[in-house]
């Protein structure tokens, strides 16, 4: 895979995306190596965007064991019954590889933990670093490690028919080709609070403008105590936000637990509140009940969209095209909304 | 724990139970079917027929992850239900069906009437509408969804209640005009139209009739221009055209020099004498035949293999190229096998590429790559997994709200038509459910309902099914005349044309699966549209035709009527205050949204 170019094999399987994404980013997938930490549901989903889209290797850690459950939503699992109670990993890669076989696959049993404490260099093979379905306190320490090797982190999970996708890609720059609109995009406008133009070429001929954008991200400990929100958000958009996004931090506190004790979820939720500074009173009885229902489950649908979003912003910011994802996608399946936050 | 545990929890038990018992439609294997397939299964779905009348290629592995490379060319319909009993988990039951889901004899009405809900997964236009008319026929609530590149849409269709997919009007392809293609092209894309719409039809395809009147030629053409001698030159040169395919029998080493001779070199001076067309500049310069074809030979007599199909090609290699394309063509049609333009039959693209690129050399536009060139003639619309994904599964996810309530009133207004747009502070756009477009010639003009019939429908004279009309709908005592117009837009009836009364239904060419349009000649009643069914006996669907509104209101706009200051007028009445912008961009996503789903697919595929 030395190669600079991409082979006629190549151009003819991707064809349908290299017409939408171009050469150069399909070249730059090649060469990337990813971790996936954590290989549930939206995990499955992501990793199989990406073996699809091409990127070179994934090297998936998890030391899990298949529980019964996990039939809703991981569809590499074997339709096998017998196989419940045995290692995730050995039973699932095989389904990955035959997605693509021009991708490496990998697999690490060894736990988080073991991983985490042990070499850090274990970590700089890699150029990304994707984990779903992790509490807090893995995290902040996962992120520590991750700002001091400086490589990208997504964190994602699901809780049935809710998600979210929390970035900290450090520092990016990356270009955008959009319309020219009826002003033309001035260099040094803040789009948000972490994305900045930084230049703007304009080309007459074509009606187009390339803009440079410049995103800055802090680590992720710094956005659960975040005062952000109601800086981006006008009173009726902070009135009707989504009580998804309390109640997700919420459930960061949480042991990852069948049972989710709604009194001890409605306190953290209204902690969340207090610390994004928004109104308690958006924790409805309807979303406690939703959240009590439906926290650490999987949901294929939610699973799918998610994981989708989650493997396109990793294409994406692999291909230094387009501006990531900064900081905090939320997906609320209920009304069908998937805001992103800068916190 | 049980494999249901988590489903039963987000869904709750009765409408999980509700869908394992639910038997669905998915209408099309391909980029959103395979994820569609999937979702469903993992959500439960107790039965799921499969639709598909294509075959699997190498470009579709890149996102649809049920084919492997050793399923190219199986149907895609068979391998995806073989693919997906790894996890089958729940043991749905899978259907498949290898076919054009809008074949009448292989999918009957009674075959449709067995679904509770149909999921669309379609890329092209007018099986789009046919299943839209099928879902508005049985009132089955419809999942419409489709993608292209990073953007998608879904929306769910309640039939007479929500707009259903003919309720806003699609984005119909471009065309140019015939002169630009033919005399004075500007962009590539006007030669790769010339190259494959003119010159490869006129040359090679018997399929479509070239062979149209003089006379009616020069009426579609004067239509087009009132300089003549614009007109007289493009005649001459289809004329002269068709003369050199009667060269094609004396094979490829006559035919080939002879065509280059006329269609670069001949035709360009002679348009060149065409004065007025080059007022503005753009004059063309013939190409240099008698300096190329000595070195075109001698690059024949060595085996070139112009492999990379991203680089553009000299106006030499674009020769060679149109030479060794024209050699295999000339031969196939010698040997009688019927050639048409495929993007994936080779010889038929390169043929394409190459007379483009030369023809834009000659004008002085931006030649072209093949892989460009093939994306604009076998409009090839990019496509990715994670696009695909998103969208199946917003697919199941919307149409949720259906199995909660298992009432139309309710899903109308719990579900919301949702666009995937990537902006910095959101991923995806949602709108509530709009009402049925008073001006819908598909959901509101016309009224629809299935006519049972037996068998032996000879046995039915037209009389009598007027007379069965006359009696159900009250057009009698209400004075309405009505005439009736079959599926293929055949008079069958009306008050001056009475021939057909004593004749049986098969003599006239109606039987089970033809479709009947019944209209009133004077009046603002509804028509009627019967699609025929096979039954016990002539039987009628009871419908109570409503009465039009005198003067047909504009469609409204959006969800949201504009208002000043920015206020909001919601169609429950709730006033809210808003940002306009947003409103612009719902209307603006629309648009995107009709341009998705009008957009046709490949060729291959526009047998369909």
């Amino acid at each position: 895979m030395t190669s600079e170019e991409l082979s006629r094999d190549e151009i003819a399987l991707y064809d349908r995306q290299i017409r939408l994404w171009g050469i150069a980013t399909q070249l730059r997938l090649r060469s990337a190596r990813l971790l996936l930490i954590n290989l549930g549901s939206v995990g499955m989903e992501a990793v199989k965007n990406l073996v699809l889209g091409g990127v070179n290797s994934i090297e998936l850690m998890d030391n899990s064991t298949i529980k019964s459950e996990d039939y809703g939503a991981q569809f590499f699992l074997p339709k096998d019954d017998s196989k419940i109670g045995e290692l995730k990993l050995p039973n699932v890669v095989d389904s990955i590889k035959e997605l693509n076989d021009r991708v490496e696959i990998n697999i690490n049993t060894k736990s988080f933990d073991t991983v985490i404490q042990g070499d850090p260099s274990y970590f700089k093979k890699f150029d990304l670093i994707i984990a779903t379905e992790i509490q807090k306190p893995d995290t902040f320490k996962l992120n520590e490690l991750t700002r001091e090797l400086n490589l990208p982190l997504y964190i994602a999970g699901t809780h049935g028919m809710f998600g979210y996708i929390i970035t900290d890609l450090i520092d990016n720059i990356n270009e955008t080709e959009k319309d020219m609109g009826n002003q033309p995009r001035k260099a040094n406008t803040k789009l948000n609070l972490n994305k900045t133009i930084i230049k703007v070429e304009s080309n007459e001929s074509t009606n187009k403008e390339l803009i440079t954008i410049h995103d800055s991200y802090r680590p992720i400990k710094e956005i659960f105590s975040s005062k952000l929100l109601p800086e981006q958000l006008n009173k009726r958009q902070l009135k009707r936000l989504s009580p998804s996004l309390p109640l997700i931090f919420a459930l960061f506190e949480l042991q990852r637990v069948s049972d989710i004790n709604a009194e001890t979820l409605k306190s953290h939720a209204l902690k969340a509140c207090e610390e994004l500074g928004v109104n308690p009173d958006i924790i409805t009885d309807e979303y406690l009940k939703l959240f009590v229902d439906q926290g650490f489950t999987e949901f294929a649908p939610t699973s799918a969209i998610l994981g989708g979003c989650l493997a396109q912003d990793i294409i994406q910011f692999l291909s230094k095209k387009e501006s990531p994802i900064n900081n905090v996608l939320i997906f609320d399946g209920l009304r069908s909304e998937m805001p992103i936050y800068t916190l | 724990m049980s494999k249901d545990l988590y489903l039963k929890k987000i869904l709750g038990e009765e409408r999980f139970s509700l869908i394992r018992g639910s038997t669905v439609l998915m209408v099309g294997a391909g980029g959103i079917g395979c994820e569609l397939l999937k979702d469903l299964m993992l959500t439960g779905y107790g039965e799921i027929h499969i639709v598909d009348l294509d075959t699997i290629t190498l470009s579709n592995l890149n996102r649809q992850f049920l084919f492997r490379q050793k399923d190219i060319d199986k149907s895609k319909a068979l391998t995806v239900v073989k693919s997906v009993s790894k996890f089958n988990y729940f043991d749905s039951k899978l259907v498949p069906h290898h076919g054009n889901i809008m074949d009448t004899s292989m999918f009957p009405m009674s075959w449709w009437s067995q679904f509770d809900y149909i999921y669309n997964a379609l890329d092209n236009l007018e099986a789009r509408r046919y299943v839209n008319r099928m879902a508005l026929y049985l009132k089955i609530p419809l999942m419409e969804s489709g993608t292209t590149g990073y953007e998608g849409q879904v929306q769910p269709i309640y039939p007479y209640r929500s707009e259903c997919f003919e309720c806003q009007a699609k984005v119909t392809p471009t065309t140019y005009p015939v002169c630009t293609i033919r005399s004075t092209p500007s962009k590539p894309v006007h030669s790769i139209t010339w190259a494959k719409e003119f010159l490869f039809q006129q040359l090679y395809d018997d399929s479509t009739s070239s062979a149209t009147d003089a006379e009616e030629s020069r009426k579609q053409l004067e239509k087009e221009t009132d300089d003549s001698a614009e007109i007289e030159h493009m005649l001459r040169e289809t004329n002269e055209l068709n003369d050199l395919k009667s060269h094609i029998a004396g094979g490829a080493d006559v035919f080939l020099p002879e065509l280059v001779e006329k269609i670069f070199v001949r035709d360009i001076e002679r348009l060149l004498e065409i004065e007025s067309l080059w007022k503005h500049g753009g004059r063309p310069v013939p190409l240099d035949w008698s300096q190329l074809k000595p070195q075109l030979d001698s690059l024949l007599l060595t085996s070139t293999d112009l492999v990379d199909e991203t680089k553009v090609q000299t106006p030499l290699e674009n020769l060679y190229v149109l030479w060794k394309s024209g050699e295999k063509l000339v031969k196939r049609v010698v040997s009688g096998e019927p050639v048409v333009f495929d993007k994936d039959d080779e010889d038929t693209l390169d043929f394409v590429v190459a007379a483009s690129n030369l023809r834009s050399h000659i004008f002085g536009i931006e030649v072209k790559s093949k892989f460009d060139i093939k994306q604009i003639a076998g409009n090839i619309i990019p496509a990715i997994a994670t696009t695909n994904a998103i969208i199946s599964g917003l697919s199941v996810m919307e149409s949720l709200e259906y199995y909660k309530a298992k009432d139309s009133q309710a899903a109308f207004s719990n579900s919301s038509t949702v666009f995937v747009s990537i902006k910095p502070n959101k991923y995806l756009m949602g709108a509530g459910l709009v009402e049925q477009n008073s001006s819908c010639a598909s959901c509101f003009k016309v009224a629809r309902g299935v006519m049972e019939l037996p068998e032996t429908s000879g046995d039915l004279k037209l009389g009598e099914l007027l007379e069965g009309l006359r009696q159900t709908y009250d057009y009698e005592d209400d004075h309405y005349e009505i005439s009736i117009i079959s599926g293929d837009s055949r008079l069958i009836y009306d008050i001056d044309f009475e021939d057909n009364i004593p004749c049986g239904l098969d003599e006239l060419g109606i039987g089970i699966g033809s479709t009947l349009l019944i209209q009133v000649d004077e009046g603002d009643l509804q028509g009627l549209e019967l699609y025929i069914s096979k039954g016990k006996e002539f039987k009628l669907p009871q419908i109570q035709l409503r009465e039009l509104p005198k003067t047909i209101s504009e469609p409204e706009k959006s969800e949201a009527e504009v208002e000043k200051d920015g206020e909001v007028v919601f169609d429950d009445g709730v006033i809210e205050i808003e940002e306009i912008e947003e409103i612009e961009e719902i209307e603006d996503i629309r648009e995107t949204a009709t341009k998705l789903s009008s957009q046709e697919p490949p060729t291959k595929k526009q047998r369909l």
